[in-house]
């Protein structure tokens, strides 16, 4: 009788042995991270994130006077700001397309967005998103006196974010880009009978880099912080850096996003070719030594219906 | 004048029974399929759940439903429909299959969070968060 309840109890811890065993085997499928930023923007760089299919978002975006003249213009809130309204639907899983309009340059703007790899657990350590964006310049232009070539208007803008959540917390992005004007300004250094040399004030090509990071300070509100890089030398006219820091708050449908940076064009490709605003000290056309940069107020709201 | 100040009085009287049957109107039914309310919880209630219904709950919820789900959350007043008491038996007796429901289909001013919430999971660990509201 003994023997056989000792029988019984083996043949029990054989079962359960062996259902742990296919456990085991068989782990649960790890998902994709979610939530590594919770807008398609981080002040002046689009995120890692691609909205869930269906997803149609209405962008509004404000970039502000410089703060430099102080209470005379209200740091910058009174004086003539920078505007770009846009749409973008998900049209599929994992590509979000996108348009828009800029007040400078009557700049339209297109782009691509499209999750490459989704950091997983086990799979992928980071995720990979490729952001495309191009740009047409619809200024009147008579008598051909901007652009000689119709497709002097357009800069294209190409991009591939890499972004890892390192904890609930903390979410850290570096995006390396390159930008290509069709048309740079120059003049002629020879043009004679032996030939002609012309000297280009910049580059068509140029390459920079973003890094980004988000810090949240609740469910709904983080600290962001966006640094871009220009790495292209070109020969004049070279752009400054950027330095852009401020606060997102988050609802259900919509996230806001209010900073201080040095961008004021509302293009990725106009921004990294042509930005003026020093985030360092910098020195004046006039000579004059100016401590601490030039930065300006901005927001970003983002309006999501899906 | 008598006539005058009897007809304004009849209005305001109106009125008054008006909103008073306004108020005591019974919240509209919500039915739940059969095979909806009966679906099982395929998540269990652990820490990492719950804290992430909590999460979710703030963001999406908490501006209706109240930080502690009593129905008195900012948005609240604006709305055609009074948030319901979750932390009460009428939200808490009803099934995890039918809170799972009514959050992803939605109905009149509670909007559908198919989309919003896209990953069946954390759906269910809102509900999972729901059940800690319980009084």
């Amino acid at each position: 009788m003994v023997c056989c309840l000792m029988l019984h109890q083996v043949s029990v811890f054989a079962q359960d042995t062996a259902a742990t065993a296919k456990q085991a085997v068989t782990p649960a499928k790890a998902k994709p991270v979610k939530n590594t930023f919770q807008s398609v923007w981080i002040i002046d760089n689009q995120t890692v994130m691609v909205p869930v299919k269906g997803t149609f978002e209405m962008d509004i975006q404000h970039r502000f006077g410089t703060v430099d003249k102080g209470y005379s213009d209200f740091w910058g809130l009174f004086a003539s700001s920078n505007i770009r309204i846009g749409v973008g639907y998900a049209p599929i899983n994992n590509l979000n397309l996108g348009i828009g309009i800029d007040k400078f340059d009557m700049l339209w703007d297109v782009s691509a967005k499209y999750a490459i790899l989704k950091q997983t657990s086990g799979k992928y350590p980071v995720s990979v998103t490729y952001y495309g964006d191009l740009a047409v310049d619809t200024r009147k232009d008579a008598g051909n006196a901007l652009f000689a070539h119709q497709t002097d208007r357009l800069i294209s803008f190409n991009q591939l974010i890499i972004a890892r959540k390192i904890n609930d917390k903390l979410s850290l992005q570096v995006a390396p880009s390159i930008t290509h004007q069709n048309s740079v300004q120059g003049y002629y250094t020879k043009n004679d009978s032996t030939g002609q040399t012309i000297f280009q004030q910049m580059k068509h090509d140029h390459f920079a880099i973003a890094f980004s990071g988000r810090y949240k300070l609740g469910d709904a509100t983080a600290v962001l912080v966006n640094y871009d890089q220009p790495i292209t030398k070109h020969a004049t006219n070279n752009p400054n850096p950027n330095l852009s820091f401020g606060f997102e708050f988050a609802t259900s449908g919509h996230t806001f996003q209010l900073f201080m940076g040095n961008y004021t064009m509302l293009n990725p490709g106009k921004n990294s070719l042509f930005n003026a605003n020093s985030p360092f000290a910098y020195t004046q056309a006039d000579g004059t030594k100016v401590k601490g940069g030039k930065f300006v107020i901005g927001f970003n709201i983002t309006r999501l219906w899906n | 004048m008598k006539t005058k100040l009897m007809l304004t009085a009849s209005v305001i009287s109106a009125s008054i029974m008006s909103v008073a049957f306004t108020t005591v109107q019974q919240p509209k039914p919500w039915p739940v399929p059969e095979k909806n309310a009966k679906m099982a919880n395929p998540v269990k209630s652990s820490k990492e759940s719950i804290a992430a219904g909590k999460s979710l709950w703030n963001l999406h919820c908490a501006s209706c439903h109240g930080k502690t789900g009593l129905g008195d959350g900012s948005k609240a007043a604006q709305l055609k429909t009074q948030p319901e008491d979750m932390t009460k038996g009428a939200a808490q007796s009803q099934s995890d299959g039918a809170l799972f429901y009514k959050i992803t289909e939605g109905r009149d001013d509670m909007p559908s969070f198919k989309k919003k919430i896209p990953d069946a999971e954390d759906t269910w660990s809102v509900v999972n968060y729901i059940r800690t509201l319980k009084k």
